[in-house]
């Protein structure tokens, strides 16, 4: 494109020191705990996620060691039944939702802006939200192990046995409410991570040259953003269930166990995918770092990355392969997984590839890259062995499957991240490591893992099922096991060697020279360790690789220094890199450990089963979300930023395609996932479920009329938030939106109405599909009367102007969404009681 | 194909190791990114899935009047219902099949999901409730072979075990009769 | 921006095909279609063939009437987006024709 080519004329040159002064002082955390409770600086939270998930990683070892030695000797007699349980169950579920997720969404918040050339991530208060959720959630899901109430299901949780039924306790509420207050954490990530991908990167970046890592996260996000929804519905769905006697998943009723096992898969193998995308952009990018070359087919790794993230989404069937699926659409799923394996197996020989043109340098993070290849290549190839569904229906539900999810996990992710952790290491403690203590960890962490699972393949093949706490009668699994166990013993005592590695580098390493590896990223563009705003002067054209770093540090770049006194960031365009606008970001700010509290307090009401109390979290909820939108909008136009000489650019409350705007379209795509699942949901019941047809209902003509009014007004209120922005200059831009907000509310109140003419949700799963459309519908209405009343003050109180819209665009966003929701799911209903 | 996935690693850990220990060469980026990457990777894909498609058809259920014999999990143990001289028997944790011949075993549950698996006569199918799986087998010679629950199940999981008595077709257990056979 | 809407518009199909196609096994499977016959052959798998058929179809097209433009590497990753969606609707969907449709 021509376009990378406009070059920018540089600012003129700057004192260092005093450009560090003035942004540090707009930048950094607040002193003492105020700055732990207000921190929203991507580096803070970004490090806070990487440590408290890796205090998860080595709670969840602690519970493998205790699998490993109830598993080393036939009798296994120190755990019971129930507590051995509890323990797979947490070990999974801490692995995969606390320790895994997480720390990708640490390393991308804490890497993404310095990798791109910004000064934060798009939504900073949305960062510190979803490290407070994960945090309480975690501590949520951890609390229940000390009170014997953990769940207890394993990690897929599959339904009758989570069902309120065959587990009457709290155990499985505590899984599926924790993990559900956990992933308002992973969407969040994803949201922010794709908008800060495509609108905050470096001036003249195009897509196409952004660093792979780029690439890779912006896969991943995408990923999450369709792969939790599922998750999350079948969470809901499954909590009702289990709260409110609302059938889904009962045989008797018209539910079907199945349904949960395709709500998890559809989530449960693009996770799988999601974890190893993050981990195989930190190997596409110390790889060439130490071979001394740049990378080798850029292209084909994006062409990979892109096959992957769209075929992971068809094989997640591949987890069911023994329920009694016909051949064909068993066949379906077994191609997509053999044909996953090739976008793989590009990018590992495009590594190769690499190595082979440059002379390789085997310091620390190599080694765990050569981890990685020592493992991952054999998970892999177990992987496709698995995909074949004779072989499948062999070595399913035994350890050979436990030994093929750990080579691709621990191959997968856990090396690459340890690679990471020490090749990143200078950059956030500004300190060369002390030698061989890194090494020997590594040593230890192969031996250790090989020990563990290599072995394990042939207890598996020799049939030993997974998830049993012992095997009496079967004396020739145990000298397998006990091998197991004894290399379990030495991965914990390499992963121990490793902690302390990074605690002594952190106490007593020598301080780092800047740029250690002679990495050419723009990470290394910056002092270390990692100033608090990353840049003094924002990169741009002929200044975007780590040799560019004194020019940017003297403000020669865009941007440079704070001098409003405000935090401020370039936006620009996604496809091209083409500077937009300058985006005023929050500052330090209690605003999202409070809304995490309130969040936090509706899934404990809900835990401890006090559905009355409930609305008070709600409003308090509502109350937290109303402040969010305090600090969008301003009361005046402002004059254009001289971002560089020659280059004028408006500030973000005078764009419509502001970084809220995009952040918007992202989050509707997550929501209209979680809206496709649940049609997918009413299909799959109708068709499938055994007892169906429902029962005759009761929905008449009254219904009829209730909903074509609700669908009327809904209409109204859609027209009024456009014109509400439309004549915004005008005088009638507040009596439109005064409008839009009463129509919106008697939407909702016709909503109400027509909830009281449903039948019981109790009665049958239509009934209670029925239900959850209509909620759907109520609660979409909500936020969009929210963001109503958001703009009818924007209006009255002059935050709107002939270039400042305030709520509106947004507004106008959900109230759309909203109405197409509903249409589709009236339309449902109607089609149901007509067919 | 446990012997052609360790040539694989091998050859691809050698690659990697060739690369890290000589030292710079010529590297094209056709050569690994197409030839090795898609062509290579593709074409033993191929031949895998084939093999797999020919051996999954030739593995399912079909209406040819299979004997049929019926298992019915729950938490924890099997009930079967194999044909008698004089109508159904129903035996607890031990299910009779003559060698020789394919059989097919109905799988129901009545409370939460199990799966049934013996490991030495062949796959595992899983028993779920509300819905009614079939899945064929065979035994070639007479003998007793353990079956296990695959499929997590609750507390009983681990123990939740049965035996099936593989027997000669000329000599059938007292009560089951030769006659019932197919 | 276009090249990306082009770069994906492969993949999508392939999205869109593989779940018409799976979809339209479930449905025929559990209302007996494969008992029903047309004159042109069993009505259950004949219905997914000639939909992966037309989806093929539809990914030649793609294939054949690219056009795009820009940088080397956005041509290339085009191209890329292209045949990744023709060959996985290729080899994901070609059990249609293989195995027995509701054994
Ligand atoms: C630190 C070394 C580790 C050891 C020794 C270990 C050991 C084990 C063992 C023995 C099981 C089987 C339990 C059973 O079936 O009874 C298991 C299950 C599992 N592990 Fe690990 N593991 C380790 C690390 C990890 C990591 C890093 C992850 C993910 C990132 C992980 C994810 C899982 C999952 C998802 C399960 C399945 C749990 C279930 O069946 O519900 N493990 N692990
Ligand atoms: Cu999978
Ligand atoms: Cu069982």
């Amino acid at each position: 494109m021509t376009e990378d080519q406009h070059a920018i004329a540089p600012n003129p040159p700057r004192k260092a020191l005093l450009l560090h002064r003035q942004l540090d002082r707009v930048w950094s955390d607040l002193p003492g705990w105020r700055g732990t409770v207000c921190s929203v600086n991507h580096g803070t939270i970004g490090l806070r996620f990487m440590a408290t998930s890796f205090a998860f990683f080595a709670i969840g070892g602690v519970l493998a060691m205790l699998i490993r030695a109830q598993l080393a000797t036939r009798d296994g007699a120190f755990l019971d039944t129930q507590l051995y349980n509890q323990i797979f169950t947490m070990h999974g579920s801490i692995m995969m939702f606390l320790f895994a997720i997480p720390m990708l969404e640490g390393l991308s918040m804490w890497l993404l802006p310095k990798i791109l050339g910004a000064r934060d991530m798009a939504f900073p208060r949305l960062g510190a939200l979803g490290y407070w959720c994960y945090l309480f959630g975690g501590i949520i899901i951890l609390s229940s192990l000390l009170f014997g109430v953990a769940p207890d299901g394993g990690w897929f949780m599959y339904v009758p046995l989570s069902g309120k039924t065959y587990s009457p306790g709290i155990n499985a509420d505590v899984w599926l409410l924790g993990v559900t207050f956990v992933e308002i954490s992973a969407v969040a990530a994803a949201v922010e991570i794709i908008v800060t991908i495509l609108r905050l990167r470096a001036a003249g970046m195009a897509l196409t040259r952004m660093p792979l890592m780029g690439w890779y996260m912006l896969g991943t996000a995408a990923m999450m953003l369709v792969g939790f929804p599922p998750l999350i519905l079948g969470s809901i769905l499954l909590e009702l269930e289990r709260a409110f006697d609302w059938p889904f998943f009962e045989v008797m009723r018209g539910g079907s166990p199945m349904l949960w096992q395709h709500l998890f898969w559809l989530f449960g193998h693009p996770e799988v995918y999601i974890i190893f995308l993050p981990a195989a952009g930190v190997l596409s990018t110390i790889i060439p770092v130490f071979a001394r070359v740049p990378i080798l087919g850029y292209g084909a790794i994006v062409a990979a990355i892109l096959g992957l993230v769209f075929l992971s989404f068809g094989l997640w069937v591949h987890h069911m392969f023994t329920v009694g699926i016909p051949h064909m659409a068993l066949a379906f799923f077994s191609a997509a997984s053999a044909l996953v394996a090739v976008p793989t197996s590009v990018q590992i020989f495009a590594w190769i590839g690499t190595m082979w043109a440059g002379r390789v340098e085997l310091r620390l993070p190599m080694l765990h890259v050569a981890g990685f290849f020592l493992t991952f290549v054999m998970g892999g190839l177990t992987g496709v062995m698995l995909a074949m569904v004779p072989f499948n229906w062999q070595a399913h539900d035994t350890h050979f499957v436990v030994a093929h999810l750990h080579y691709v996990l621990v191959g997968g992710f856990v090396f690459p991240i340890l690679a990471g952790i020490t090749y990143w290491m200078p950059m956030i403690s500004g300190r060369f490591r002390v030698r061989a203590l890194g090494e020997t960890a590594f040593w230890l962490i192969l031996v250790g893992f090989h020990g563990t699972f290599f072995l394990m393949h042939l207890t598996g093949l020799l049939g030993m099922p997974r998830r049993i706490d012992r095997y009496p009668d079967n004396p020739e699994w145990e000298w397998l096991n006990l091998i197991s166990s004894i290399g379990g013993m030495v991965m914990a005592m390499g992963f121990a060697l490793f902690v302390l590695d990074i605690a002594m580098q952190w106490l007593f390493g020598r301080r780092s020279h800047r740029n250690p590896w002679r990495a050419p990223t723009l990470d290394w563009a910056m002092a270390l360790p990692a100033p608090s705003y990353n840049f003094a002067s924002l990169p741009g054209p002929g200044r975007d690789d780590a040799g560019a770093i004194l020019p940017l540090a003297r403000g020669e770049g865009l941007l440079p220094g704070a001098p409003r006194n405000r935090r401020e960031v370039l936006v620009t365009d996604a496809g091209t890199g083409r500077p937009s606008h300058v985006a005023v970001m929050p500052g330090n700010t209690a605003l999202p450990i409070w809304t995490a509290m309130v969040l936090g307090s509706f899934f404990l009401l809900m835990l401890a089963g006090l559905y009355v109390v409930t609305p008070l979290a709600i409003a308090a909820i509502l109350w937290a979300g109303w402040q969010w939108g305090g600090f969008m909008g301003s009361r005046a136009d402002a004059p254009a930023i001289q971002a560089a000489p020659g280059l004028s650019l408006p500030e973000h409350w005078q764009v419509r395609q502001t970084l809220a705007y995009s952040g918007t379209v992202t989050l509707l795509v997550a929501d209209g996932t979680l809206y496709a699942s649940l049609l997918f949901g009413v299909g799959f019941l109708t068709v499938i479920a055994p007892n169906w047809p429902a029962p005759v209902s009761g929905l008449g003509l009254g219904a009829l009329l209730t909903a074509g009014a609700a669908l009327s007004v809904m209409t109204v209120a859609t027209l009024a938030a456009r014109l509400a922005e439309t004549r915004r200059a005008t005088p009638s831009g507040a009596g439109f939106a005064l409008a839009g907000v009463l129509a919106a509310g008697l939407a909702l109140v016709l909503l109400g109405g027509l909830a009281m003419l449903l039948d019981d949700p109790r009665r049958h799963a239509r009934d209670a599909l029925r239900a959850v459309l209509l909620g759907y519908s109520v609660f979409h209405g909500v936020v969009a009367l929210m963001l109503g009343l958001r703009s009818l003050c924007d209006a009255r109180q002059g935050r709107t102007g002939s270039q400042r819209r305030g709520a509106a665009p947004v507004w106008q966003l959900f109230q759309t969404f909203w109405l197409t929701t509903s249409v589709l799911s009236l339309g449902v209903i109607a089609v149901q009681e007509i067919g | 194909m446990l012997i052609g996935s360790g040539l694989i690693t091998v050859l691809v850990l050698a690659l990697a190791g060739l690369a890290v220990w000589r030292g710079p060469r010529p590297s094209d980026e056709r050569r690994w990114t197409i030839w090795w990457g898609l062509g290579f990777s593709m074409s033993v894909l191929a031949v895998l899935l084939a093999f797999a498609l020919w051996a999954g058809e030739r593995m399912i259920a079909r209406d040819d009047g299979a004997l049929q014999v019926q298992a019915e999990a729950q938490q924890w143990g099997w009930r079967f219902v194999q044909p008698g001289p004089s109508g159904p028997v129903e035996t607890e944790g031990v299910l009779y099949v003559p060698a020789g011949q394919p059989f097919d075993i109905v799988l129901t549950s009545r409370d939460v999901i199990h799966s049934f698996w013996v490991p030495q006569l062949g796959g595992k199918m899983d028993a779920i409730p509300g819905h009614r799986n079939v899945h064929r087998l065979m035994a070639d010679a007479p003998g007793t072979h353990e079956g296990l629950c695959a499929e997590f199940c609750g507390i009983g999981h681990a123990a939740m075990r049965f035996e099936v008595v593989v027997y000669d077709p000329a000599a059938p257990p007292p009560f089951v009769s030769a006659e019932s056979l197919p | 921006m276009i090249w990306v809407a082009q770069m994906l518009a492969g993949p999508m199909l392939w999205g869109g095909l593989f779940s018409a196609v799976y979809g339209l096994h479930g449905l025929g499977c559990a209302l007996d279609w494969p008992d029903r016959a047309t004159p042109l052959g069993p009505l259950h798998p004949g219905g997914m063939i000639l939909l992966w058929l037309v989806g093929l179809g539809l990914h030649g097209l793609l294939v054949a009437l690219n056009r795009a433009g820009g940088s080397e590497t956005q041509r290339l990753l085009v191209r890329s987006g292209n045949w990744v969606g023709a060959v996985a609707s290729a080899v994901t969907l070609l059990p249609v024709i293989v195995t027995s449709s509701c054994g």
